[in-house]
């Protein structure tokens, strides 16, 4: 793993590890109803300041932080349109499966290619440092996955062109 | 009494851009003798006195970004600077961070690491919880408008 992928992945790890501190708290707009904050954004005291982490230009995470709900969104590195159209339809793959994966968000926010949802519940439910490690280890592997599936979609490029120019010889 | 009042920021704002302006005559003769240490301390001196006005933001911004750049024993720094800056070294790693710009990004990730080993998490829940300084919205995040730099 290259140093400063290792020091990207530290710093999401350590702030994330700062940042999810999540209690239940129900909705203080209407009565018994219980919401991820983060998403409604009805009372700003309940939000803490969004943190952008950049690798470069392409590499991004937004962290953005409420009282109970914490969203991590991911943009993933896109050298070409080849590597763009198979991190689209790699990750609205996994989108379309989200409940499978309970914290992955059904919908990216908006500039942004793939998103988390973690709640009190999911927090309460599994232990904080296994979802951390999740999240970073989705990171490490999400990269990986593209570049062998850019790999496999240019062979098989290769061999149909080959068998198909076979019959002009 | 409203224009008065704006009067008077705007007043505040200049006087704050020139003490910036002597602070990185200052910083370039520290940077000058090999001082990187003791350039960041005087460019994290003070900031916690800052206004809202974006000018003043970013042109401390670019002060403190010049003397982040110039450290390059990161262990040595972190050392040498006193705890009570941690918080707002803190701060603005996080506004380098969201720059997307590379080699600022490559700097800050490596500081962020030494820095979070030292001071722990609490330094970074206090940018996160902090009312005072706002330093980027999300809408704004959203839009995809990172900070302006110098």
């Amino acid at each position: 793993m290259g140093s400063t992928l290792r020091l990207y992945l530290t710093c999401i790890r350590n702030t994330l590890d700062a940042a999810m501190c999540l209690q239940n708290f129900p909705c203080q707009e209407v009565e018994r109803h219980n919401k991820p904050e983060v998403e409604l954004k009805t009372s700003p005291e309940l939000l803490l300041n969004p943190v952008l982490i950049c690798r470069n230009e392409a590499e991004k995470c937004l962290i953005e932080t409420s009282i109970n709900s914490l969203r991590i969104s991911l943009k993933v590195k896109q050298a070409d349109e080849l590597e763009n159209i198979l991190t689209k339809k790699f990750l609205r793959f996994l989108s379309m499966r989200a409940e499978a994966f309970q914290v992955l968000r059904r919908k990216p926010v908006q500039g942004y290619d793939i998103s988390f949802l973690i709640t009190n519940y999911h927090c309460e439910e599994m232990q904080k440092q296994k979802l951390i490690d999740f999240i970073v280890q989705f990171m490490e592997d999400i990269d990986k996955e593209i570049s062998e599936l850019k790999m496999s979609v240019n062979t098989r490029g290769r061999l149909v062109a080959t068998e198909f120019l076979k019959q002009f010889i | 009494m409203a224009g008065a009042e704006g009067f008077v920021e705007s007043d505040n704002a200049e006087a704050i851009i020139t003490r910036i302006e002597h602070k990185t005559r200052k910083i370039e003769s520290l940077l000058k003798q090999f001082k990187p240490v003791e350039a960041l301390k005087t460019a994290l001196e003070g900031t916690y006195a800052m206004t809202s006005d974006e000018r003043c933001k970013s042109a401390h911004w670019i002060v403190v970004h010049r003397a982040i750049m110039a450290i390059k024993d990161v262990d040595g720094m972190l050392s040498s600077l006193d705890p009570e800056y941690y918080d707002i070294l803190m701060k603005y790693l996080y506004r380098g961070l969201a720059t997307g710009d590379r080699p600022t990004c490559d700097q800050c990730l490596r500081i962020h690491e030494k820095l979070t080993e030292r001071a722990g998490h609490g330094c970074i829940l206090r940018f996160l919880t902090d009312t005072k300084l706002k330093p980027i919205s999300s809408e704004d995040l959203l839009n995809g408008r990172n900070f302006q730099m110098g």
